[in-house]
């Protein structure tokens, strides 16, 4: 059986290694991300940065769904790009928008999938996402239909179909943009038990408050790293003054 | 497919998949051999019958499934009627509400697991040519949970015409449909990736 990845309790939450050696990337000619290079092993690690700045292709990078240009990505030493059967295991990542996430029609079969693909039996791993429903007292959730459920609930099948395959590192790519307040607290909630680290993408400095790391990310490159309360009081500063300007108006090239 | 499910549990979702399914098969060729219309209505009366046993909320939604098609029953009337083959019209439309009623039957007291167990076993020759069941299932599987999603966005799209529009939505919101539906493609295969993808599909 796997460990259980909810706790309620003040458990120690584990740091990964992770390390980006001048990693860039392009499309098309067009650099989106330009010579990231930092290395972390917080358990709570945030990346701030406007829209645009290439945030989704770094968590991307860092999930190992893409290959950057050229540099190194390790997390805890695996090129997770290449070595695709370790990358389960080391990572999840969370989408912004649920329907680009769940694959199946009902929760049950959404969270037995990822189970089966890290080689656990149909019946195992019915089992072990049985299981994850009840650690976070979803048992009830077992035969409904995704498409009956409102767009708050799909987000925590999301989370729980991640957190039912452990993955060392949980990665958020602005995971409840656009819901309710008291959805995305309710969210926060089942996220701050996790007992993996996380590494949690937005352009909202609220999301971060108890963040150990962040990164600063503008234009495709580090823009500042640090401790999150000097950091996100720099980041909002720039923020309010970029806001009292026109930059909406620049197209890109 | 995805709206034909029982309001109860009928002693027939017990029954094996398989066994259903070759039962509708063999009825349906029968059916057309059928060419006598008292037959026909007396096929048809234990269709209804078929439906009525497992009680008033069942017969009910399957009148819902069936009410549907009253399009087709519309058209092919009108040409036998046009035609004034009468008798011969009659034939074919019970007939062919025989065969649809029979088809949601089974589809109706089947679960979709039970259904998608009866592809596996049809396809299983076939992985010779090297076609894995695994992904034949998760085909099946996306494109179930993927229509509500296109028909949400599809609605949507037509409704911001509508915003904009004094006319009615046209053929043109085909196009951005199709792109949309293929964006939305490039993300679930990205999710897919993110949990193994089809790669370590075929190795288990």
């Amino acid at each position: 059986m796997i460990q259980a990845p909810i706790h309620s309790d003040t458990t120690q939450e584990i740091g990964n290694d992770v390390d980006l050696a001048a990693v860039s990337f392009d499309v098309d000619g067009q650099q989106i991300l330009h010579d990231i290079t930092f290395k972390t092993n917080a358990a709570r690690v945030g990346i701030v940065g406007r829209n645009g700045s290439g945030k989704s292709t770094l968590a991307r990078i860092l999930a190992g769904l893409i290959t950057p240009t050229s540099g190194v990505v390790r997390v805890n030493g695996h090129n997770l790009a290449k070595d695709r059967r370790a990358a389960l295991a080391e990572v999840g990542i969370l989408f912004q928008n649920p329907d680009h996430q769940i694959i199946f029609p009902t929760v049950i079969e959404e969270l037995s999938f990822g189970l089966t693909q890290t080689g656990q039996s149909d019946p195992d791993a019915a089992g072990m996402a049985q299981e994850t429903l009840n650690q976070f007292n979803k048992s009830h959730w077992r035969d409904a239909n995704i498409s009956t459920l409102s767009q708050g609930q799909k987000h925590l099948v999301c989370l729980m179909s991640v957190v039912a395959m452990a993955p060392k590192l949980l990665i958020l790519d602005e995971p409840f943009a656009g819901l309710d307040i008291p959805t995305k607290t309710q969210l926060n909630r089942y996220l701050s038990h996790y007992s993996g680290s996380l590494l949690h993408i937005t352009h909202d400095p609220a999301d971060l408050q108890s963040y150990d790391h962040l990164i600063w990310l503008d234009q495709g490159a580090v823009q500042e790293t640090g401790p999150c309360d000097q950091l996100l009081k720099s980041y909002q500063e720039k923020m309010n003054l970029i806001g009292g300007q026109d930059d909406i108006s620049d197209l890109s090239d | 497919m995805i709206s034909l499910t029982s309001p109860i549990r009928t002693r027939a979702h017990s029954w094996p998949a398989g066994l259903k399914l070759a039962g509708l098969c063999l009825s349906t060729v029968v059916l057309f051999f059928i060419k006598d219309l008292t037959a026909q209505v007396a096929i048809a009366t234990v269709v209804a019958t078929l439906y009525a046993l497992p009680g008033r909320a069942f017969l009910a939604a399957g009148w819902r499934h069936l009410r549907g098609f009253w399009f087709f029953v519309l058209i092919v009337a009108i040409y036998h009627t046009a035609v004034g083959e009468i008798y011969e019209g009659a034939v074919i439309l019970l007939r062919l509400l025989s065969a649809i009623a029979l088809a949601n039957l089974v589809t109706m007291t089947t679960k979709l697991t039970d259904m998608i167990k009866v592809v596996r076993f049809l396809a299983k020759p076939l992985t010779i040519f090297g076609l894995s069941s695994k992904i034949l299932e998760l085909s099946i599987a996306l494109v179930i949970r993927l229509t509500p999603v296109l028909v949400e966005k599809g609605s949507l799209l037509s409704q911001s015409w509508r915003a904009r529009s004094r006319r009615k939505t046209s053929w043109r919101i085909i196009l951005p449909f199709t792109i949309l539906a293929l964006d939305d493609a490039d993300y679930v295969a990205e999710a897919l990736k993110a949990r193994g993808g089809f790669t370590l599909l075929k190795e288990n």
